[in-house]
């Protein structure tokens, strides 16, 4: 054991090995010296964070965590701090010029790369949003607001949702109205590019690896399109 | 007449520094050393690098000796000891002891240069066990190992693992008595932490602390790199105890930043001991009836609070760690300024004659 607090050590039961690999990986980025120097624990990132001011999140903590090396804190970072984290950078100002926020991007990336169960959690009420981006071009559109989805949002979510056609008419701008399932129009020429930068990037195999189904119905949409147009 | 020779008590740092400095200025200086030899503690305790330059301390301390040695100004009595002393200011009657036999020298100014020891962790209310498990040593012990290039457990012989730094050991403690910080130990652990990476580049490096005191430019000489070159890992939070753990070491304490209780296993601990006036600097105060503070450093500031080589008593004068905790350039600074000041105080007397 590397580094022992006298308080039982949470997840005992994910072998201390696989802890080390999925550090090493966070550790061996090439960005990582440039998101780490030292931290000497001022605490001006915490001051800075308005997450820290809502959730048990902290990153001083990451930053520590990271600098000691203390692989068994590290993995619990992995499944339960950084996901509080908004990626607002405002942690950014730190006097070693740290990046708090950019550890938290590296640890959530080999989170999703190596399909933590966490990672997949976290990220499934997202898969409409993946849809919607990887496939439309579009972030958000209104037929997202359906009653069961995005609790976060609040209970006009369900009024909203029940009268969308509605709310959609009562925005000035004529283009788009009636439209329900686009926010704003994506041209095919734009479309066939972003998803040639999915499979040029590795994204799609990211997403295949927190959520199956959703890569197979990306995957057929896109490679119909991207077909079409090699036979054009 | 105001006699012009410049007495010097002690042969280290300080002392050969001023007493270069009065011979320098063209005055004659006599530099009177207990030890067989000149160097002081650096040289009694082997010291590897010196903190902050990582200049090597013994080559700096024969720099120093070569120019006391080789300037005609400066006599040097090796095995001596000040015994006594009457008079005042310009004609201060003082008894120097060799061996059996003892001399009166006359001289016109006193630069007290007695210096420091190390705080002896035997005596300590944490529990440490530094006479009890060999693996548990100093500052200074680390030193000379670091000076031989041999970092090793002194209870197996074997390279160490992890080695953990116990900062503020016998300084900043009330019950102690040395309530005060003896301000080097920061500086010299993280240099220590530094050295044994580079000596063991495989061994992980801990340091306890309250507070790091790392001001000026020791900050991105030492903390920094030890830091983010060096990977030290400085943990807020000071242990309250050393316990066995099979043939290693269990330390416990409070890893305050990070909101746990700890417990590290560790194969070398090396307690940073602090500062307190050495034996000489009470004795000599006492023989030069000279005011000591609290805690029998030779007090200094003088009438305005700001002369640092300024003693209780005219024409007597304090240099380096005789006057408290005192790194290198502290004391470096002192002695030159406490030469200066000494040459003044006979100048000063001649002067009035004259007219």
């Amino acid at each position: 054991m590397d580094w022992v607090s006298t308080k039982a050590t949470k997840y005992a039961d994910v072998p201390y090995e696989e802890k080390l690999r999925l550090f090493l990986e966070v550790k061996n980025d090439p960005r990582y010296e440039d998101y780490l120097y030292g931290c000497y624990e001022c605490g001006i990132c915490v001051s800075a964070c308005p997450s820290a001011r809502f959730y048990d999140y902290s990153p001083r903590v990451i930053a520590q965590t990271m600098a000691r090396e203390d692989v068994d804190r590290f993995y619990e970072i992995m499944v339960e701090d950084i996901w509080n984290c908004a990626q607002c950078f405002s942690c950014v100002r730190c006097p070693r010029q740290n990046n708090p926020g950019g550890l938290v991007t590296l640890i959530r990336e080999v989170a999703v790369r190596n399909g933590l169960k966490e990672a997949r959690d976290v990220l499934q009420g997202y898969s409409r949003v993946i849809y919607k981006v990887m496939l439309k071009g579009n972030q958000v559109s209104p037929d997202m607001l359906q009653p069961d989805f995005f609790p976060d949002w609040g209970p006009w979510v369900r009024e909203f949702s029940a009268n969308m056609d509605v709310w959609r008419q009562a925005i000035p701008a004529d283009t788009m109205r009636g439209v329900t399932d686009a926010a704003w129009r994506t041209d095919e020429k734009t479309l066939r590019e972003l998803y040639t930068i999915w499979f040029e990037t590795n994204n799609i195999d990211i997403v295949r690896e927190v959520d199956e189904g959703l890569y197979e119905l990306l995957l057929d949409v896109m490679e119909e399109v991207l077909e079409e147009e090699e036979v054009a | 007449m105001a006699n012009e020779t410049v007495l010097i008590i002690g042969g280290g740092p300080a002392g050969m520094e001023a007493a270069r400095s009065v011979a320098e200025l063209g005055y004659p200086a006599l530099l009177v050393e207990k030890r067989d030899r000149l160097g002081g503690r650096p040289d009694e305790e082997h010291y590897a690098k010196l903190t902050h330059h990582f200049r090597d301390a013994e080559e700096m301390i024969q720099e120093l000796l070569d120019a006391v040695t080789s300037n005609p100004n400066v006599t040097i009595m090796t095995s001596s000891e000040v015994v006594g002393c009457e008079g005042e200011a310009g004609n201060f009657r003082v008894k120097v002891r060799n061996g059996a036999s003892t001399e009166d020298v006359e001289v016109g100014a006193i630069i007290v240069a007695t210096g420091f020891q190390h705080f002896d962790p035997g005596r300590e209310t944490q529990m440490y066990n530094y006479y009890t498990f060999p693996d548990v040593i100093t500052l200074a012990d680390l030193e000379g190992m670091l000076k031989a290039h041999q970092v090793v457990r002194p209870s197996n012989g074997q390279t160490p693992e992890r080695v953990a730094f116990i900062q503020c050991v016998g300084s900043r403690d009330r019950q102690i008595g040395n309530e005060f910080c003896s301000k080097v130990c920061c500086g010299v652990a993280t240099k220590q932490a530094i050295e044994v990476k580079q000596q063991l580049p495989d061994a992980r490096v801990f340091i306890f602390y309250i507070d790091m005191r790392m001001y000026g430019y020791w900050e991105p000489d030492l903390y920094w790199p030890a830091q983010e070159e060096y990977k030290v890992n400085y943990v807020k939070g000071i242990v309250s105890e050393v316990l066995p753990k099979g043939d290693r070491l269990l330390i416990r304490g409070e890893d305050t930043t990070m909101g746990r209780p700890m417990e590290v296993t560790v194969d070398l601990v090396v307690l940073s001991v602090g500062m307190e006036p050495s034996e000489g600097t009470r004795k000599v105060a006492k023989i030069l009836d000279i005011k000591q503070n609290k805690y029998g450093y030779i007090e200094a500031g003088g009438p305005t609070g700001v002369d640092p080589v300024a003693t209780s008593r005219h024409g007597i004068f304090v240099a380096g760690a005789a006057a408290g905790p005192a790194d290198l350039d502290d004391t470096f600074s002192m002695a030159g300024l406490a030469a200066v000041r000494a040459i003044s105080a006979i100048r000063r007397l001649n002067l009035a004659k004259a007219v």
